[in-house]
């Protein structure tokens, strides 16, 4: 089995001259660029070690990788939050048309005046960014509606749950129309209609030029949404191409879903060659190399292990599975 | 770039009724039983003096430092606001704010003292400049510290500093060092104008006042970039 672009553990640089977190061949115009780029925290540990990577214009990127992976800090990097220690940021200019900020950045810090209205809030920060009075708050307004926001809009920021908190962070960022948008897991705290409409929102901004850069655990999303994923696994960039491209690399690969009557910790469950245990729980998943002809084998090792099977839903390999196949490590998802 | 930092202010004052109003009270409880209780007048003034520069200084250093550490100030930053834009534009809006706050309280001293309009109107001119050097000591003092512990600590030092340079707590021997630097110390205008409004005393120190309100404003702007880094969350993870 293979995968697309994989580094190997051995050879700290032998992802390069391919395409991993860049594609130098498909446009020699691109948005944002990190070459060789290097952090390390305060502590000395590195989160970031000889990282490339490209975002062009009309382009949505996914950052995707275990927590501690660095994703996080490259897009403080990217949003001029951080310099780094080594290595180069070509970054868009501040400003862009009619003065407006270029940049919409959302972290994971969801502060806010919490005195205020989440439309006082979302207001300011797209006057902030450029907008005039009138078109930040029809802007605001605008974009209320669509994440769901609009009945929470006039009370104080203090009296929001966590889920709007995030939201008013999404409109914050990208309420002036940013053309490079940088979103540190964006879809989490938000219920399925709003991911929807933050996807679209996200896929308007790609439409129009920008580009907007992700860092996710959306393993569902965001195959739907990325043009391109990038995987980062211990600070570096190990593997990177199209949804189609990271998922097409692993055609044996079949995952079954299982869901039981009551609990399954999976200790005496008894897996045959090529066939792995990814969860357990309420919802078993097993992911087989040997594609859905080992379902049969499935169902049997979980029924002798005791489990009482309700109902299966077999899928193709999904993004957790070829960063395994990179990486030996799971995505803690 | 409009005032937009200004506003905000305002309306967070605004939406903070009860902090508002306390920031009221609490300097008229602690004027009133010296203005009622017939203090020395320079014990008075050194008193309401102290109270009202570090009521500034610790007002301004304190909400930054808090804005520093929660991201805020960062957020703000990174999104457009031109960094001595913010801080100046923080720094007016919270000195007219203390303005307003300190106000009843120096009329309450000003009636124990049994001062005239001119000798209010003196003191009240030397108060808003005061505060808004005191404001932006703040800022400085805000940069330079790490927590709202530090920011208190150096607010209170760096003031009282001030306050015992500009001759609040003694007065220094004619042709020393220390009189001569009290001569332009930024705090003695005010001193002098509480001094007045019972004993009839001339107010020294006003030019000194002007100047330091100008050249702590251009300093601010200049440093405002560096100042963006301590107190703007950037910087290392």
């Amino acid at each position: 089995m293979s995968a697309p672009d994989a580094g190997s553990d051995d050879d700290p640089d032998a992802h390069r001259g391919v395409d991993l977190g860049t594609d130098p061949g498909a446009d020699p115009d691109p948005m944002v660029r990190a070459v060789a780029v290097s952090y390390r925290y305060d502590s000395g540990d590195p989160a970031l070690d000889d990282v490339d990577l490209e975002g062009r214009p009309g382009e949505i990127v996914a950052l995707v990788g275990p927590n501690g992976a660095g994703k996080s800090t490259l897009l403080r990097l990217l949003a001029g939050d951080l310099v780094p220690d080594a290595g180069e940021l070509h970054l868009p200019s501040r400003r862009g048309a009619k003065g407006r900020v270029a940049m919409g950045y959302a972290g994971e810090e969801a502060c806010h005046f919490e005195s205020l209205s989440g439309t006082h809030n979302a207001v300011f920060f797209a006057r902030a960014a450029g907008l005039g009075r009138e078109e930040a708050e029809q802007a605001v307004r605008e974009q209320f509606d669509r994440l769901g926001l609009a009945e929470d809009a006039p009370r104080p920021v203090s009296t929001y749950s966590f889920g709007a908190r995030r939201k008013l962070l999404l409109v914050e960022a990208l309420a002036h129309r940013p053309t490079l948008t940088l979103l540190d897991e964006p879809f989490v705290g938000l219920d399925l209609d709003s991911r929807e409409a933050l996807a679209d929102l996200l896929r308007e901004r790609s439409a129009e030029g920008g580009t907007v850069m992700i860092a996710s655990h959306d393993l569902d999303l965001l195959p739907q949404l990325a043009d391109r994923i990038v995987f980062l696994h211990d600070a570096r960039v190990v593997a990177g191409g199209s949804p189609d491209e990271l998922l097409s690399s692993m055609p044996d690969v079949a995952r079954f879903e299982f869901t039981l009557d009551g609990e399954f910790a999976g200790a005496e469950l008894v897996l045959g060659e090529g066939m792995i245990l990814v969860n357990s729980g309420d919802t078993v998943v097993l992911e087989s190399e040997r594609g859905q002809a080992a379902l049969p084998e499935a169902c049997f090792a979980l029924v002798v292990a005791g489990a009482r099977i309700r109902s299966v839903v077999v899928r193709d390999a999904g993004l957790a599975a070829v960063f395994r196949s990179v990486t030996g490590a799971e995505l803690d998802v | 770039m409009t005032a937009i930092v200004w506003e905000l202010e305002w309306r967070i004052a605004f939406a903070r009724r009860r902090l508002f109003v306390l920031n009221i009270v609490v300097p008229l409880l602690l004027v009133l039983p010296v203005a009622l209780g017939a203090a020395p007048a320079v014990h008075a003034a050194a008193v309401y003096v102290v109270l009202f520069a570090i009521f500034s200084t610790f007002g301004s250093a304190i909400p930054l430092v808090r804005d520093g550490e929660s991201g805020l100030s960062g957020r703000v930053l990174r999104a457009g606001v031109e960094p001595a834009s913010y801080f100046l534009q923080r720094t007016a809006a919270g000195a007219v704010l203390d303005l307003l706050q300190l106000g009843p309280a120096l009329a309450v001293a000003a009636l124990g003292a049994g001062a005239g309009p001119r000798a209010f109107f003196v003191a009240l001119v030397a108060l808003a400049a005061t505060v808004w050097v005191a404001n932006l000591v703040g800022v400085l003092v805000a940069a330079a510290t790490r927590s709202l512990a530090e920011a208190a600590l150096f607010s209170a030092v760096s003031t009282l500093l001030l306050l015992h340079a500009s001759g609040v707590f003694r007065t220094p021997l004619p042709g020393s060092f220390g009189a001569a630097f009290e001569s332009v110390a930024p705090f003695r205008a005010l001193h002098e104008a509480l001094l007045a409004m019972s004993m009839m005393t001339p107010v020294g120190g006003g030019t000194a006042l002007g100047i330091w309100c100008f050249v702590m404003a251009v300093a601010t702007g200049i440093l405002a970039g560096r100042l963006s880094g301590s107190l703007g969350g950037s910087g290392r993870a």
